[in-house]
């Protein structure tokens, strides 16, 4: 029962190890494969969203700061096309 | 983002666009990247807190790249991001009706601006203005 329960130990242990060290090697280093389950792993989703569903009407911001506006003022006689994305 | 640019202007007299700035990918406080550091743009940010820091960091971007898009800011509670699950980048293209007629997969390996121009192309046919 005991020799069970060290090699279950070693063998989850060694597939952590060697799936760190593939990220790492996948993401450019290991500073970098933590940052991306720390702060990448969250914000990505898939969502519910699908063709054919209503699209969202949120609120956005104009480039002046002050100026709100709704997606669906944008959305009148002809197809919108939405680019989704930041700087870095 | 120049393949997206260029999509604007070959398309922009029949299809409306709309980019809209989210939560920083790669701010310095988070998943930093190299590759930000050596660029030689330097776009090196830390994530912004207030809405005052994220309309600052847009308005560098689309100064930066003379970026001809219209362009709207994500407000501070993410919630165009999260309604459309749009983190780190991701494009859509919603119909006349309000409905979305295409969806496309999540940045960087899955985002395609050549499924966009498939789109319009099929509904408008190919258009390209050279040197735009």
């Amino acid at each position: 029962m005991k020799r069970w329960l060290i090699w279950t130990s070693i063998s989850v242990g060694s597939l952590l190890i060697i799936g760190f060290v593939g990220l790492s090697f996948m993401a450019g280093s290991p500073k970098d494969a933590l940052a991306m389950v720390r702060f990448a792993l969250p914000h990505m989703h898939v969502g519910n969203l699908k063709p054919g569903d209503s699209a969202p009407d949120v609120r956005l911001v104009a480039l002046d700061g002050k100026t709100r506006f709704r997606l669906h003022e944008r959305t009148q006689q002809r197809p919108l096309v939405l680019i989704f994305g930041s700087f870095t | 983002m120049g393949e997206i640019i260029q999509i604007y202007n070959d398309y922009k007299d029949r299809a409306d666009f709309l980019t809209i700035y989210i939560r920083e990918a790669h701010p310095l406080d988070e998943w930093q990247m190299k590759s930000n550091e050596k660029d030689k743009d330097n776009v090196c940010y830390v994530q912004p807190k207030t809405l005052e820091q994220r309309i600052n960091i847009a308005n560098d971007f689309t100064q930066r790249f003379k970026f001809p898009l219209p362009f709207g800011v994500d407000e501070m509670n993410d919630a165009a991001n999260n309604a459309y699950a749009a983190w780190p980048e991701r494009l859509y293209i919603i119909d006349e009706t309000g409905r979305i007629s295409y969806k496309g997969g999540n940045g960087p390996f899955k985002y395609d601006p050549k499924e966009v121009r498939a789109w319009l192309a099929q509904r408008y046919g190919d258009v390209t203005h050279a040197g735009s």
